[in-house]
């Protein structure tokens, strides 16, 4: 199955709604955005979903042997099975993966290869989803495993491990080029007055896919903090972000939550399933250190992201904590530095942007309000 | 026809009659020489000479992109070599380029978008590289249309304010040139008056961004949106507009998709970009008192004429 390049399709669309306006009465300092788009929000969007802080966390110990690196994919078959089960209630499979997606669906599988080819979504999980969407009838040919940078796609190699006639794509086969992407969905600001103030959507998206699952890993994330359910479905959907951490203050405190809710991400994205088998706790998305990955052999589950990165920064925070490792909290400037030495970093950290996107309606960050269902198998 | 052959660029060639064959085999016709070769060329077939002295032309850089990858750059903002600005400081002005291989195509480039009087000095690697730019840059019809301004800089002929007008037409903010405010004109810019201080303008990047700031981008005649390295001449009047887009890492890699933005409805439009003819642009669309296209390819050089 060959890799496809998003193509650019010239259509005389026109834009039907501008919608511009400042976010909401933020704090002073904060950036304001102006998002453009002409699609109207689903009667249900997708997030926070039909279970609105609900997650669902399947471990097994046999999932990844973490000496070989290696993934038991019958395991991982079998922690997808009971983590869709746990969070619908149903008994079947099937009925399950029915309630977010049915064979008409164009569906999305967006994965996150930018620690690749060492953490990324791991190639058995995609493929245990596919299967899902295949055998409740959604043609392999409107399955499409995403991602922005095909450089980091192809180094996973996704094909092999996939029914035949689903199509892996990337945004950019030229790392800059723009043409994978929609020029009328965008979401525009400036930070500190970069030139190109646009952030567009992945064309795939808006024009073809109907339905996404999310399949972020379980990483901590330099500037953001974390990086999971909210960042790949903002910072990997969209064009032009990495202007949002350029100098040690960042801005992806709000920039996150405004990409993930901009429309028709927030409608179309239906189903998130975090990839924790492996996971980085320091100097993330990257994992150019075997020191700083570990193996929480885990999944979780769940259509409220908000709640899912509230778990995932407990998960990263635990970690941290027990590598003797400053929290991702900290602020201090004394702690700005290589992030070789684990108490220093590059940045500082924003883990409150899943908090912020709680406030655009993605989601609970509350943990009182979060229901937290645990299986291990 | 005499104004566009003005326009075009020559090729200063300091080699005798012998490399006539390296000349006509890259399509070349006519060069200029050095007097003390010029005699030499006479009666050589299917080359015309005319003499040229460089001591009597400013010499330009070599217009490039410098990435700086050995240096930290919060902005990661690539250098742009270009002559933009000492074109439009002196529009009557003689010029020429020294520049080896694919570079100078790119000056050839240049100086036809600023309507320059320029000579380019090239190698024999150059030789094809200038011919088929001059020979595309004949194809594109002539434009004398005036340049398309957003505001007014008024240039006291010094070195600070040829490094502020750098960086204006870098960051392609359109402007020309002024004795005194120009009502027309959304802004004026004076170095040394309140708004741009002289203490400023020690950071020529800072008065670009003051300029910016207060004409504002949604007045901004121009954005170009995918790219770091294209600059834009905009020239025009009432119901024509000509966008040229020069990819300054043109002879090293090609842009792979630009979006610009230009103010005005101009549902019309027809496009010639170098090394692509059959190129189009997608998503166009006019809407909102903008018209915005997508140029999904830039080797070295493209204009885009608008019209109502």
């Amino acid at each position: 199955m060959p890799y496809a390049t998003l193509k650019p399709v010239d259509r005389r669309l026109f834009l039907h709604v501008v919608a511009a306006s400042p976010l909401l009465a933020s704090p002073a300092g904060d950036p304001v955005y102006k998002v453009v788009t002409k699609y109207a929000p689903a009667a249900k969007p997708g997030m926070p979903g039909p279970y609105p802080g609900q997650v669902v966390r399947v471990r097994s110990e046999k999932s990844i042997d973490s000496q070989a690196d290696k993934v038991d994919r019958d395991i991982v078959r079998q922690m997808l099975s009971s983590g869709m089960r746990a969070l619908t209630g149903d008994a079947r499979n099937e009925d399950a993966w029915a309630r977010f997606i049915s064979p008409k669906d164009v569906v999305g599988i967006k994965v996150n290869c930018s620690g690749a080819p060492r953490i990324c979504s791991a190639p058995e999980v995609v493929a245990g989803i596919a299967e899902s969407l295949v055998a409740i009838g959604v043609p392999a040919k409107q399955i499409y495993v995403y991602e922005r940078f095909d450089n980091q796609l192809q180094s996973v190699g996704y094909p092999k491990y996939l029914p035949q006639g689903v199509t892996v794509a990337a945004a950019e086969s030229n790392r800059g080029s723009i043409l994978g992407y929609d020029p009328r969905t965008y979401v525009e600001t400036s930070f500190f007055g970069e030139e190109d103030t646009r952030s567009n959507l992945v064309r795939l998206v808006s024009e073809t896919l109907t339905k996404i699952v999310n399949v972020p890993n379980l990483k901590e994330h330099q500037a953001s903090g974390v990086t999971g359910c909210l960042k790949n479905i903002a910072y990997g959907n969209f064009s032009n972000v990495d202007r949002s951490h350029r100098f040690e203050q960042t801005n992806t405190r709000t920039f996150i939550g405004t990409l993930a809710s901009t429309e028709p991400v927030r409608s179309r994205v239906v189903l998130h399933i975090m990839d924790g088998l492996r996971g980085v706790w320091h100097a993330g998305p990257f994992s150019n250190s075997a020191r700083f990955r570990f193996y929480p052999k885990q999944l979780m589950f769940g259509t409220d992201p908000v709640a899912m990165d509230h778990k995932l920064i407990e998960i990263i925070e635990e970690k941290r904590k027990a590598e003797g490792a400053i929290s991702l909290f900290d602020r201090s400037r004394e702690h700005l530095g290589d992030t070789s030495d684990p108490n220093r970093n590059h940045y500082i950290r924003e883990p409150g942007h899943v908090e912020y996107a709680s406030t655009k309606g993605l989601g609970v960050f509350d943990n009182a309000r979060i229901l937290l269902k645990v299986i291990d198998l | 026809m005499l104004l566009l052959l003005a326009a075009l660029p020559g090729l200063f060639w300091d080699g005798g009659a012998d490399t006539a064959a390296a000349l006509r085999d890259a399509g070349v016709s006519h060069i200029l020489a050095p007097a003390a070769k010029s005699e030499s060329w006479k009666g050589v077939a299917g080359i015309t000479a005319g003499t040229a002295d460089l001591e009597k032309a400013v010499k330009l850089l070599s217009p490039t992109v410098n990435y700086r990858t050995n240096q930290a750059s919060a902005s990661r903002e690539p250098w742009l070599v270009h002559n933009g600005w000492k074109l439009l400081r002196q529009p009557q002005g003689r010029f020429y380029y020294d520049v080896p291989g694919e570079a100078a195509a790119l000056a050839a480039a240049e100086a036809f978008a600023y309507g320059a009087n320029a000579m380019v000095k090239t190698d024999a690697a150059g030789l094809k590289p200038f011919a088929r730019m001059v020979d595309f840059l004949r194809g594109v019809n002539g434009d004398d249309l005036p340049p398309v301004a957003d505001f007014g800089f008024i240039d006291d002929g010094s070195a600070t304010s040829g490094e502020v007008m750098n960086l204006l037409v870098r960051d392609n903010l359109l402007f020309r040139l002024i004795r005194a405010p120009d009502r027309a004109l959304k802004l004026t810019v004076r170095l040394g008056s309140k708004e741009y201080p002289m203490e400023d303008a020690k950071n020529p990047k800072a008065i670009a961004q003051a300029v910016r700031t207060n004409l504002t981008d949604e007045k901004r005649s121009l954005r170009i949106y995918g790219s770091a390295v294209v600059v834009a001449r905009v020239t025009g009047s009432a119901g024509h507009v000509r966008v040229q887009l020069v990819n300054y890492a043109g002879a090293a890699r090609k842009v792979n998709g630009i979006r610009v933005r230009v103010l005005g409805n101009y549902p019309k439009h027809q496009l010639a970009a170098d090394d692509n003819p059959g190129e189009q642009l997608l998503d166009y669309t006019v809407e909102s008192g903008a018209t915005e296209f997508t140029l999904p390819e830039l080797k070295t050089y493209a204009v885009v004429d608008l019209s109502r």
